[in-house]
């Protein structure tokens, strides 16, 4: 049963889970961290998500939704174009 | 010489097995999330309502409050495991007679059922006849009731959480340290480090990307919890212990409103992801700098 | 030199002491457990005792002989077996194709498998009913309350963790013997059988035995998706606190049935766990 463990590579130093992120092309933008477009695509989306539970939680009595899907909308494509 | 067709035929019955049971009911989960659909309401079918559940939900206050308590929970519960975990795997890693008896008895609590885990509580702090209902009760005069307290609900469900999954914690963090080269340690040592230097210094910066991965799959497991806070406390008392997962199942899932509780599900979702996806941003910057 | 001799014994003795301690701490809930089973309802309650010479055996058998227990225990039995078979082949199909063929696109399917265990799994109760009882249905049959969702459910869980383990086994088994056993004229299949799988044959043990025991552990979609025929044992355990409350005896000695599989796996697999937990992210 042991000699099975002699086989598989050794990964004690990275974890093999991280490692296997898709190795896209990365580029710095203003975000903290290098981001492939799927990174950002997510972080748009989640962004959007989060800016309309907010508005609907604090701001919707005042200003209608809609105002929160343009400023995501508009979040979007900086994130996309320049994150 | 090899078509990629075949390769993809034995890929396939993998792909289709989790796209029905993983991809597909995230699919419609986010779908239903904007109907309203009660199957006793006036309107049997699904009727298009917008973001009017999210709207519903964002003011909810049972949801707000379960996930309070989940981020409560978890916070307690995966730092005593670090703390506790990484102090025992430091004494593992000497070698003693009897070593791997105590590792295997170790991994117990890893393999029995959550829910038996649970239940092994239950019998632990049954006001009656419990041991641990017994000692705080006749040795320490406390009042122990997690059927009546908040906080002592709360505290057993933390201390269950710490028993079931330290072990974890210490057989990863034994990973860790035996993969730490002996020699920077050493010549630190004879350079007049002192013990806590050689943690703050070299171990911990070491074993960062171990760290952090426990951390991670902790956080992950904590903030799903079911079955054993169901088995000890069944939530209570009131929603004190009504974790997010245990709120869906015991309060969202009988009712037949499913519109809403998809949006809940699907919000669920949302936190644990955002909370994952910032861990594992933490984890890769880490693993980049080291 | 006897100074660090006896501060070596110290260090020996709190070594000791700390391990004791944290394998009783560990072991007494267990054995606590053992002990409420095995007695009456008369004799549970007063000061604890850790002694016991009795042996009240109705608290099994009642359970055992009861013909709805015996289905959930069956049940439980044969989903966990299914879903064990199932894991080990799909995984080891999976893994020969990830490793032998560079498939377009392959890498990001090795990351979405694993996502979809670190998905919380209330969150997917409500949606999976619905398509249980509503979607998958084909004239009066539908997937809600039969053996086979639950085992295709729960590869969810397990095939994640199941295709990183047999990954790194997989890519561990030279390319050559497949290369070698193809000049020969051996199909693809042929070498699949004959080759792979008997090399690989103890990561499949291990893959099985870990699909098995978290397979009889879950609770969760067990309780959800099933209704009557299809129920298991940790349901079973569970209807114990909400329909009869007070019968500690009964609930111990079920609890004992429920983790006993993970008593006699225990020595089997206590290596690769934290494999199997990590998906392989941690080996010891």
């Amino acid at each position: 049963m042991d000699t099975i463990m002699d086989n598989t590579p050794q990964t004690e130093e990275t974890p093999a889970e991280f490692a296997v992120a898709p190795p896209h092309k990365t580029r710095p933008g203003f975000l903290p961290i290098d981001t492939n477009t799927f990174d950002r695509c997510f972080i748009s989306v989640v962004c959007f998500v989060a800016i309309h539970l907010l508005w609907m939680r604090f701001i919707e009595s005042f200003i209608p939704l809609v105002m929160a899907t343009v400023i995501s909308l508009v979040l979007a494509v900086i994130i996309v174009r320049w994150g | 010489m090899k078509s990629n067709r075949l390769g993809w035929g034995f890929l396939s019955p993998t792909l289709i097995i989790l796209a029905i049971t993983g991809f597909l009911p995230f699919l419609y989960v986010v779908y239903i999330g904007f109907f309203d659909w009660n199957i006793f309401a006036a309107q049997k079918g699904l009727v298009y309502t917008g973001a009017n559940n999210y709207r519903r939900l964002v003011f909810d206050a049972d949801f707000l409050r379960s996930l309070w308590y989940t981020i409560k929970f978890t916070f307690w519960a995966v730092s005593s495991e670090l703390i506790l975990g990484f102090a025992l795997a430091q004494l593992l890693t000497k070698d003693f007679p009897g070593k791997t008896f105590f590792r295997i008895i170790h991994a117990l609590p890893l393999m029995i059922a959550p829910i038996a885990v649970g239940a092994l509580w239950r019998l632990l702090v049954i006001p009656g006849f419990g041991p641990i209902w017994y000692v705080l009760e006749e040795w320490f005069g406390i009042e122990y009731r997690i059927g009546a307290s908040t906080s002592q609900a709360f505290i057993t469900t933390v201390l269950m959480d710490i028993w079931h999954w330290t072990p974890f914690v210490t057989l990863t963090m034994l990973a860790g340290l035996t993969s730490v080269p002996k020699d920077p340690v050493e010549s630190a040592m004879v350079d007049g480090a002192n013990q806590w230097q050689v943690y703050r210094y070299i171990t911990i910066p070491m074993m960062m990307p171990i760290i952090l991965t426990t951390v991670f799959i902790r956080i992950m497991d904590a903030l799903r919890i079911v079955d054993e806070v169901y088995m000890l406390t069944g939530g209570g008392p009131g929603d004190a212990t009504r974790y997010i997962g245990l709120h869906i199942f015991r309060v969202v899932f009988p009712k037949t409103d499913y519109g809403y509780g998809s949006a809940t599900s699907l919000l669920t979702l949302y936190f644990t992801i955002v909370f994952c996806w910032l861990l594992f941003v933490a984890i890769s910057t880490s693993q980049k700098n080291s | 030199m006897a100074k660090t001799t006896s501060k070596k014994t110290l260090n020996w003795i709190g070594t000791y002491l700390v391990w004791i301690v944290a394998t009783l701490v560990v072991i007494i809930p267990i054995y606590w457990m053992f002990i409420v089973s095995a007695r009456s309802r008369v004799e549970m309650f007063g000061a604890p005792s850790l002694i016991q010479t009795t042996f009240f055996a109705e608290n099994y058998t009642k359970p055992l002989l009861n013909p709805t227990f015996q289905r959930y225990m069956i049940n439980s039995v044969i989903i966990a077996t299914s879903n064990a078979v199932l894991v080990a082949v799909l995984a080891l199909i999976a893994t020969y194709a990830l490793s032998r063929w560079r498939l377009p696109g392959a890498d990001n399917i090795f990351f979405w498998t694993i996502t979809n265990r670190m998905a919380p799994p209330a969150a997917f109760l409500l949606p999976l009913f619905l398509m249980y009882t509503r979607i998958f249905k084909f004239g009066e049959w539908t997937l809600f309350d039969t053996r086979l969702g639950l085992i295709l459910l729960y590869c969810v869980f397990n095939l994640p963790f199941a295709i990183w383990l047999m990954k790194g086994i997989m890519d561990g088994i030279p390319k050559e013997l497949d290369e070698a056993a193809m000049v020969d004229g051996a199909g693809t299949w042929s070498i699949l059988l004959r080759i792979i799988a008997p090399l690989s044959a103890p990561g499949l043990a291990i893959t099985a035995i870990l699909s098995w025991v978290f397979a009889w552990n879950e609770y969760l979609f067990a309780a959800s998706l099933t209704s009557v025929e299809a129920r298991t044992i940790t349901t079973g355990l569970a209807e114990f606190v909400t329909v009869t409350g007070t019968n500690w005896g009964e609930m111990a000695a079920v609890a004992m049935l429920a983790l006993l599989p993970a008593l006699l796996f225990l020595s089997f697999v206590q290596k690769y766990i934290v494999m199997g937990l990590t998906f392989g992210a941690v080996k010891e």
